[in-house]
C-alpha cells in the first residue's frame, strides 16, 4: 500500500480488519457456547450419577443442567460466518501461502504481473462465488429449509456469508488496485 | 482429451501455477474449476458445486478444530506460558552442556502440546528462548536451527492441524492419529536433544555458563507451567478418552488459555484483538486451501485420475515397502519447497488409494494411521529444510544477527535426525501404534 493512499485505503483497511475482528467474535462466542454446553452435560451425567441418588435435592439441581440444545449447529454456521469474514484481511495482507522459490530470480517486474494476474483471478472467483451464494440462500429461503435441531432457517447464515462475500469481493478490487500501483511504480511487490 | 489424460494433464499445470507464486488454494481451485468444466462439457456442474461447497466447506464441523486451535496457541502466549514453559525446563537442564539449547526444544514440545501449527510454536518459542540463547553464548546458527526445528514439534506433538486435515482426508478418527503421534513425537524431542549435545562436544564455539539452580528455585519454576499442564489434560485427555469431541476439545482449550491469558493480564484489549487478527489470517489462508483442494479433488475423482494411479502402481508388482519408501521420498523432495497443508491435501487423495491397497501386514485402519503419522513427519522435514523452511525464515526473521546460511549450516544434523527416525518408525510400526493397541 503507498504511502498516503488517503480515504479509500482508510475506509478498506477499515473494513476489512472490522470484518476480521466480527469473525473472532463470533469465534469466541462459540468458544463459550460450546464450553457452557459441555459444563452442562457434565452436570447432567454427575446428577444421574447413583452415588448422588440419596442426595436427592442436588442430584435434582444437577439434573436440571444439560448442554446447549444444537450447538453443533451454531458452531457450524458460525464458523462459516467467521471464515468468510477472515477472507478479506488475509487478502489485504496478501497472506496467502505461496511457493518462492522459482520465481525469486524473474525480476520485479515479471512478479508484479504474476502477482496482479493471480489477484485478478481470485478476486473474480470471490465475486463468482458472491454471486453463486445468493441464488443458495434465496433458494434456502424459497425452501424454508431449517436446520435438524435449532429449527434455525438456514438461509440465515447463508444470508450473512453472502453479504461478507461481497464486501470480500470488493476488497479485493482494492487490492488488486494496490497490485497496479506496484506494477506502475516499478518496484518489487512487498510481501 | 480423455477424462483421465486430463486429469493427468492438470497435475503438471497445477504445479507450473503454484511455481509460478499463484497462492496455493486459488491454483488448486481455479484448475479445479476450469478442469470439471472441461471434463463437463460446461459450466452447470461446477455452477451447481460452487452454490453449496464454499459454505458446506467453511462450515464444516470438523474443520472448525482449525481456528480454535489457532486461537488457543494466540492466548497460550498471551498467557505466557511459552516463557513459563521455558523457564521451568531450563531451571534443570540450564546448567548442563547445551543445556539451554535442549531446554528449548523441551519448551517447544510443551508448547507443541497446546499449540497445533509448527510456525505459531517456533515463533512464541523464538521470542522467548532467542535472547536466552544469545546471552549464554550459543551461537547465532545452533540457536536459530534449534528453534526452527524446535518448531516442529508442535505440529508432531498432539493437537495439530495438519492431523485433522488428514483425519478428514482419509475419514479416520482424530482421537486416534493423535494418540498415534504421541510417541513419535516425543522421539523427534529426544532425536533434536541428542543433536544438540552432539553439535556441542564438536563445536566448541557453543557454550553454557550457567550455575547449577538449588531444587527450591527449580521446583519453584516447575510450579508455574501447571496451567500448561491442566489444560494439556484437558484438551488431549479428553479427545483421548473421548469426554467429547476433538472440536469441544478445542473450544475448552480456548477458553482455558484465554482464562489463564486474563488472569495473568496478558489479554488486554489491544493483544485480544492483535490475537483475533492473526487467528484470522492463518484460518483464512488455510481454509482457501482446503477450499481449492476440495474442488480439485472432486475433479480428479471425476476423472479416475486417483483410481488409475491406485491401479498402476499396484500393478508394477513391487514391495509394498518400495512403494512407501518412494512415497515419502517424494513428500520429503516437495517438502522442500511446498507447505505441509498444502502437500497434504493435494498428494493424500493421491496416495493414500495406493497405500491402503497394500499389505504390511497391519489391520486396514492401523495402516492409515502409521501413513499419516510417517507423512506428517516427512512434510514436516520440509519446513527446516533449506532453501524454504518456512520455520527457518520465521526464526531468521527475529535474529538479525544471524545470516541464514548459518542456519542452513547448523540445520542439517537436525534434519538428518528427522530422516533417521522416520526410518526407524517405517521399520517399526509398533512404535506408532502401540500406544494406540494399549489404549482403545
Amino acid at each position: 500500500m503507498g504511502r498516503g493512499a488517503g480515504f479509500v485505503h482508510r475506509v478498506v483497511t477499515g473494513l476489512a480488519r472490522a470484518l476480521a475482528l466480527m469473525g473472532g467474535a463470533v469465534l469466541i462466542g462459540l468458544v463459550l457456547s460450546t464450553t457452557a454446553s459441555i459444563i452442562g452435560r457434565s452436570l447432567n451425567t454427575v446428577g444421574h450419577l447413583g452415588a448422588l441418588s440419596n442426595l436427592g435435592g442436588l442430584a435434582q439441581l444437577l439434573q436440571s443442567f444439560g448442554p446447549i440444545n444444537g450447538d453443533y449447529e451454531l458452531v457450524e454456521a458460525g464458523v462459516a460466518i467467521a471464515v468468510f469474514a477472515f477472507l478479506p484481511w488475509c487478502q489485504l495482507n496478501r497472506a496467502h501461502a505461496v511457493v518462492d522459490v522459482f520465481t525469486a530470480f524473474l525480476g520485479p517486474r515479471f512478479n508484479a504481473v504474476l502477482a496482479l494476474i493471480w489477484e485478478v483471478l481470485l478476486t473474480a472467483i470471490l465475486f463468482l462465488v458472491t454471486w453463486r451464494i445468493s441464488i443458495a440462500t434465496l433458494e434456502k429461503f424459497r425452501y424454508g429449509e431449517t436446520t435438524f435441531l435449532l429449527q434455525m432457517p438456514i438461509w440465515w447464515p447463508y444470508a450473512i456469508c453472502t453479504i461478507i462475500a461481497g464486501i470480500a469481493a470488493f476488497v479485493g478490487l482494492y487490492v488488486i488496485w494496490g497490485r497496479v500501483k506496484d506494477l506502475l511504480s516499478d518496484n518489487r511487490p512487498h510481501d | 482429451m480423455t477424462n483421465l489424460e486430463l486429469g493427468l494433464f492438470s497435475l503438471p499445470v497445477l504445479l507450473v501455477l503454484i511455481f509460478l507464486r499463484m497462492p496455493i488454494g486459488l491454483a488448486m481451485l481455479s484448475v479445479g474449476l476450469a478442469g470439471t468444466t472441461v471434463a463437463m462439457g460446461g459450466a452447470l456442474v461446477v455452477l451447481a458445486q460452487l452454490k453449496g461447497q464454499v459454505y458446506t466447506t467453511f462450515s464444516n464441523y470438523s474443520l472448525s478444530i482449525v481456528p480454535l486451535f489457532l486461537l488457543m496457541g494466540q492466548f497460550a502466549t498471551l498467557g505466557g506460558m511459552s516463557q513459563a514453559l521455558f523457564k521451568a525446563i531450563e531451571a534443570f537442564l540450564g546448567h548442563r552442556k547445551g543445556g539451554v539449547a535442549m531446554a528449548s526444544v523441551g519448551a517447544c514440545a510443551g508448547f507443541g502440546a497446546i499449540c497445533g501449527s509448527s510456525l505459531a510454536t517456533a515463533a512464541t518459542m523464538g521470542q522467548v528462548a532467542l535472547p536466552e540463547l544469545k546471552r549464554y553464548g550459543y551461537s547465532g546458527g545452533l540457536s536459530t536451527a534449534t528453534l526452527a526445528a524446535g518448531g516442529t514439534l508442535g505440529i508432531l506433538i498432539p493437537p495439530s492441524v495438519v492431523l485433522v486435515i488428514y483425519a478428514i482426508l482419509t475419514e479416520q478418527n482424530i482421537a486416534k492419529l493423535f494418540v498415534a503421534a504421541f510417541v513419535p513425537g516425543l522421539l523427534a524431542a529426544i532425536g533434536y536433544v541428542v543433536v544438540i549435545r552432539l553439535i556441542i562436544a564438536v563445536s566448541p564455539g557453543n557454550s553454557s555458563g550457567r550455575e547449577r539452580l538449588p531444587w527450591r528455585q527449580r521446583l519453584l519454576a516447575l510450579s508455574r507451567v501447571w496451567p500448561v499442564i491442566l489444560v494439556f489434560a484437558l484438551v488431549v485427555g479428553g479427545i483421548y478418552f473421548g469426554w467429547f469431541t476433538p472440536t469441544e476439545a478445542a473450544a475448552i482449550g480456548c477458553a482455558g488459555t484465554g482464562l489463564i491469558a486474563l488472569f495473568t493480564g496478558g489479554l488486554t484489549g489491544s493483544a485480544l484483538a492483535d490475537a483475533l487478527m492473526k487467528t484470522a489470517q492463518s484460518t483464512a489462508m488455510i481454509f482457501l486451501i482446503v477450499l481449492g483442494a476440495g474442488f480439485y479433488n472432486a475433479f480428479l475423482a471425476l476423472t479416475h485420475v486417483p483410481q488409475e494411479i491406485s491401479f498402476f502402481v499396484v500393478g508394477l508388482e513391487v514391495s509394498a515397502w518400495t512403494i512407501l519408501i518412494v512415497i515419502l521420498g517424494i513428500y520429503l523432495i516437495f517438502g522442500c519447497v511446498m507447505d505441509s497443508l498444502s502437500m497434504i491435501l493435494l498428494t493424500v487423495p493421491i496416495f493414500f488409494p495406493i497405500i491402503s491397497t497394500l499389505d504390511f501386514g497391519l489391520t486396514v485402519e492401523e495402516t492409515a494411521l502409521w501413513f499419516g503419522i510417517l507423512v506428517l513427519i516427512v512434510v514436516e522435514v520440509g519446513l527446516i529444510t533449506p532453501p524454504v523452511g518456512m520455520n527457518l525464515f520465521v526464526i531468521c526473521a527475529m535474529d538479525d544477527s544471524t545470516q541464514i546460511t548459518q542456519t542452513y549450516r547448523y540445520i542439517l544434523p537436525f534434519v538428518a535426525s528427522d530422516i533417521i527416525r522416520t526410518a526407524i518408525l517405517v521399520t517399526f510400526p509398533a512404535l506408532t501404534l502401540g500406544l494406540l493397541r494399549l489404549i482403545y
